[in-house]
């Protein structure tokens, strides 16, 4: 059975067809960052959305498949043209930032309408290419494979000719290199900035519809990993360069492939996120940039624009605490007080990580990751050391604080979204370690019956504790940090995130003070993690998923970045919020979905400003 | 909230007594429909969205069933029976809160999920410390019913699973048997069991590869399968990522016997595996053809309700709820009651296993019954030798 070549040529066979599926999402991701450098978080739910409107019109019109991809771009590129329009264009003077948490909010809005309109049931698409199969070594083959490839290609290739050769095509470069000289030049660049989210949709959804066929699969929650794995091609392959995408994307297919048949499948992830973080280190533009001639990206002043803070005065201030803290004596509901509790835990998560991705710069979508080490390192030196737990959060934190900026220090001297990406894959790479690193953690298995928190014999479970300790936490940390970020080191790691150019020829060293907001975030992440181990009870490698990363960050640009204020508000807006709607049962994340959108469409600073 | 108001029920029962007087003890209190009084309330926690979604769906049909039974049949004692569905996406942080809001309720009597183990046994030190039952349906978890004397399961243990799907692959003479499981707490116990009893009987696990629960690829996966030269494959999977393994493994033109996990069984597993998964082997606690009178009964119940074949996950669902109906009956419809009911209920009628009997010490349900099935024609039939 098996061919001369042995199992490799199988494995680059099954490397090379699933990389062909990677670079349909790939090429809109990149068209779109190429054009309006933002990393396109509704993409995966474009994807998805493509599957259904493909299903539907299979199902319900029995379409033929040239009719349904035409339905399905159709669809899509409207689609696209309506989320530029409402999510996107009003933001267009905003900090660069705030799109790309509208584009979070139209995700989310975009999975629930689909969800709520066809359930979460997960449906088979009827297959609309001849099913023949070519027999190559020890695998197959299929006309669904040869398909996607030349729709792939031919995309890519019209794309290149659209840029290169049509008077719009000119008009996209031009908006891409200067939005401001284009317009000047008499570029429309609203219609260039439509056309761009068309096409890019248009893609998505004829992507989704193909890997619907392929795998006879489609559910509304598709998207949000099909959307990571096109980020980390396109990534490889160089941002917003097409056919870079491609390339990147079948690296990546044949990383994962080569990946599962040295170490196992379930290394498969694992293995892959380590290359990206490889490639970033070693070729930031990705592997298929030219020299280093890559075009710096226009961060002074414009990635994290500063804004007017909203000082909130310190009588409001320590009103606001007295409030907080005296509340238990008012309101007896364990519900409300365990619900605040976790909110004020997710307030000092948040607060660590405005410091590094608001005070110092770093964006960073991992931050879920130091909540896991924190949270095992914690349950760990209590169970297996038999360390007092008021002894091993705290040392937790330190442990945290350590690994955490080791863990990051390759991704030290990266820039923009280049750092956001390479510490999304190293919160994944967190994840994945716990998930196999079985002699330590369990793997699967999990950590259970983890001692709750205590001190001096007492134990703290009841929902008023809870409550109480996370805030004393949370005010300590809050003002260590507001004395940080007020002093000379503070205002040295502003000076870095406006311009590190200038920064660094008045001799101020990046890396160090880099390592030194990571160092305090991983602390104050760290601790936050450990309590949450010993609220839980159980945590395994689920508990901390990239969803957390995701709505840490989506709390600190909601409630304004480096505002520590902010962080807070954000964090009980983003941990309130889904309770608040829990009257709309069903209805309630796309509620929250929604608001998200209102906020940010009318705050794109942040709610309190950024500091 | 369902809640009947406070006025309204004693008034009715002035209005039923002025009316019944002594006549009222003549009257089976079965026939009368028990949409009088206050309801007796059953805390649900569970996905209605996020990634398990469907999962919550499915669960929320096996409990209107078994409520339209039970409350057409006199609720508990007269009263109706109804539940609290709050969306937890299956999310730790919010298991949490749930369970402090439910535990500070005093309407609800007992609490139900959640669906995976991370997001329930979160929640189970807050149960465990206000005396009310956590009663995981799917928590297989080998630790879920450890968290203390409260925290009960009906799940179909895999230390009783698996040697039976074992004991299917020896009759099938399957001697060296290679293993896709998922990678979560559930896969990684079931396929360590499996593995065991495998070796038990004489036979060998040559290799197991675990997946993540989001991938939709497998063919690397299937590559190194096919390369531990096993005469079968055991499938630890749900049903949608099994009928995609199975679809995979069809096109890698592979013909090795396909044995999976009880958990692959679903009309869905049909519908998204096409053609591919004729001839896929599994055993069921749950089959519908199953000749059982509750089997049918449940069967025809749901099929006129819902106008589709039930699943696994609706069978374990109904059965949860007809379960607690028989525990309130007989022990009443305080926490405690309830608790001390489920140690000593017994002979209840399950679609999942022939009577339920807990086990005190574990407080899980030994013995299911076991169906042997497989896929023809784009059917689920029972298996012959």
């Amino acid at each position: 059975m098996t061919s001369s070549f042995g199992p490799w040529l199988d494995y680059t066979i099954n490397g090379l067809v699933v990389g062909n599926i990677y670079a349909l999402l790939a090429v809109g991701l990149a068209l779109i960052y190429g054009v309006s450098h933002l990393i396109n978080f509704a993409h995966g739910s474009i994807y998805m959305v493509g599957a259904y409107v493909g299903w539907l019109s299979i199902t319900r019109l029995g379409t033929p498949l040239p009719v349904t991809l035409l339905c399905v771009v159709v669809a899509c590129g409207l689609l696209g043209v309506l989320i530029e329009r409402v999510a996107l264009r009003p933001l267009r003077n905003a900090p660069r930032i705030a799109p790309l948490l509208s584009t979070i909010g139209v995700g989310v809005v975009l999975d629930q309408l689909v969800q709520l309109t066809f359930t979460a049931d997960p449906r088979g698409v009827p297959s609309q290419v001849p099913d023949w199969r070519i027999q190559i070594g020890g695998g197959t083959i299929g006309a669904l494979d040869l398909l996607i490839g030349a729709i792939g290609l031919a995309s890519a290739l019209l794309l290149f000719l659209f840029l290169r050769f049509t008077k719009l095509g000119w008009a996209v470069r031009a908006t891409a290199l200067d939005r401001d000289a284009a317009q000047q030049c008499g570029v429309d660049v609203g219609r260039v900035s439509s056309t761009v989210f068309a096409i890019a949709a248009a893609l998505g959804g004829v992507s989704g519809l193909l890997v619907g066929m392929y795998y006879n699969n489609i559910d509304p929650n598709m998207g949000y990993h099909a959307g990571l794995k096109g980020i980390v091609a396109q990534m490889i392959g160089g941002m917003g360069n097409v056919p870079g995408a491609i390339a990147g994307s079948i690296i990546l297919g044949l990383i994962e492939s080569y990946g599962i048949a040295i170490f196992g499948t379930s290394y498969r992830n694992l293995f892959a996120f380590l290359a990206m973080i490889l490639i970033l280190v070693l070729k930031p533009d990705g592997i298929f940039a030219r020299g280093r001639g890559q075009a710096q990206e226009p961060l002074t002043g414009t990635f994290i624009a500063p804004s007017a803070p909203v000082r909130l005065p310190w009588s409001v201030i320590g009103a606001a605490v007295v409030i907080a803290a005296a509340f238990p004596l008012f309101v007896k509901s364990g519900y409300i007080l365990q619900t605040l509790g976790i909110a004020w835990l997710y307030a000092v998560l948040a607060i660590s990580l405005t410091l590094v991705a608001g005070t110092a710069g770093q964006i960073s979508l991992g931050h879920a990751g130091l909540l896991a080490i924190g949270a095992y390192a914690s349950a760990l030196l209590v169970q297996k050391m038999g360390m007092p737990v008021a002894l091993g959060v705290p040392l937790a934190g330190v442990l945290t604080a350590l690994i955490g900026t080791l863990l990051v220090y390759p991704a030290f001297r990266l820039r923009g979204h280049y750092v956001t990406i390479a510490t999304l894959g190293i919160g994944e790479i967190v994840t994945l370690v716990i998930l196999n690193w079985d002699r330590v953690t369990q793997g699967p298995i999990g950590l259970s019956g983890i001692p709750p928190l205590s001190a001096f014999g007492v134990k703290a479970t009841s929902g008023g504790w809870i409550y109480e300790i996370s805030l004393v936490l949370l005010l300590l940390l809050a003002g260590f940090q507001y004395r940080l970020q007020r002093s000379h080191l503070g205002r040295t790691m502003r000076a870095m995130r406006d311009d590190d150019v200038a920064a660094r020829s008045y001799g101020v060293a990046l890396d160090r003070y880099k390592g030194l907001a990571f160092s305090v975030a991983g602390f104050s992440a760290g601790v936050a993690g450990a309590i949450l181990a010993h609220v839980y009870s159980y945590i395994n490698h689920e508990t901390f998923t990239s969803q957390v990363s995701l709505m840490a960050l989506t709390m600190v640009i909601l409630g304004g970045l480096g505002n520590i204020s902010g962080g807070v508000l954000g964090a009980i807006l983003l941990v309130g919020l889904p309770e608040v709607f829990r009257f709309a049962q069903e209805y309630r994340m796309l509620i929250y979905g929604l608001a998200l959108l209102l906020l940010i469409r009318f705050r794109p600073q942040g709610l309190l400003g950024t500091e | 909230m369902p809640d009947t108001s406070s006025v309204s029920y004693p008034s009715r029962r002035a209005i039923l007594s002025m009316i019944g007087a002594g006549a009222a003890v003549a009257i089976d209190p079965r026939s009368l429909n028990a949409q009088s009084g206050e309801p007796v309330l059953i805390g649900v926690c569970g996905p209605l969205t996020g990634q398990y979604a469907q999962y919550g769906a499915q669960w929320k049909k096996g409990f209107d069933l078994a409520l339209d039974e039970i409350n057409a049949s006199g609720g508990i004692k007269g009263r109706p029976l109804k539940y609290v569905f709050e969306d937890s996406q299956s999310d730790p942080r919010q298991t949490v809160s749930i369970a402090r809001k439910f535990v500070a309720d005093d309407k609800i009597v007992v609490e139900v999920g959640d669906f995976s183990s991370a997001a329930s046994m979160a929640a189970s030190p807050i149960y465990q410390a206000a005396s009310m039952v956590q009663f995981g349906f799917t928590n297989s978890h080998p630790k879920f019913t450890q968290g203390g004397d409260f925290i009960w399961s009906n799940a179909v243990n895999q230390a009783d699973e698996m040697p039976l799907l074992a004991d299917f692959m020896k009759d099938l003479g399957l001697k060296k048997v290679a293993a896709l499981y998922i990678n979560s707490d559930w896969g990684r116990t079931a396929k360590d069991i499996l593995a065991e009893a495998i070796k038990k009987r004489g036979g060998e696990m040559v290799g197991a590869e675990g997946y993540l629960a989001d991938e939709k690829d497998f063919r690397s996966a299937i590559v190194r399968v096919r390369d531990f030269n096993p005469d079968g494959i055991a499938l630890i999977s749900y049903y949608p990522d099994g009928a995609q393994i199975t679809r995979q493994i069809k096109n890698a033109g592979l013909t090795l016997p396909l044995v999976a996990g009880g958990s692959v069984y679903s009309p869905k597993f049909i519908e998204l595996g096409g053609d591919s998964v004729n001839g896929v082997l599994t055993t069921v606690p749950f089959f519908p053809d199953d000749p059982r009178p509750v089997v049918q009964a449940f069967v025809k119940g749901f099929k006129a309700k819902f106008g589709e074949e039930p699943d696994a996950y609706n069978g374990r669902a109904y059965d949860t709820i007809i379960l607690l109906a028989a525990v309130m009956r007989q022990s009443g419809t305080g926490r405690a009651d309830i608790k001390e009911g489920l140690g000593k209920i017994s002979g209840v009628p399950s679609v999942v296993y022939g009577t339920v009997k807990f086990d005190p010490e574990t407080r899980r349900v030994a013995n299911p019954v076991t169906s042997r099935i497989k896929v023809e024609n784009g059917k689920w039939v029972a298996w012959t030798k």
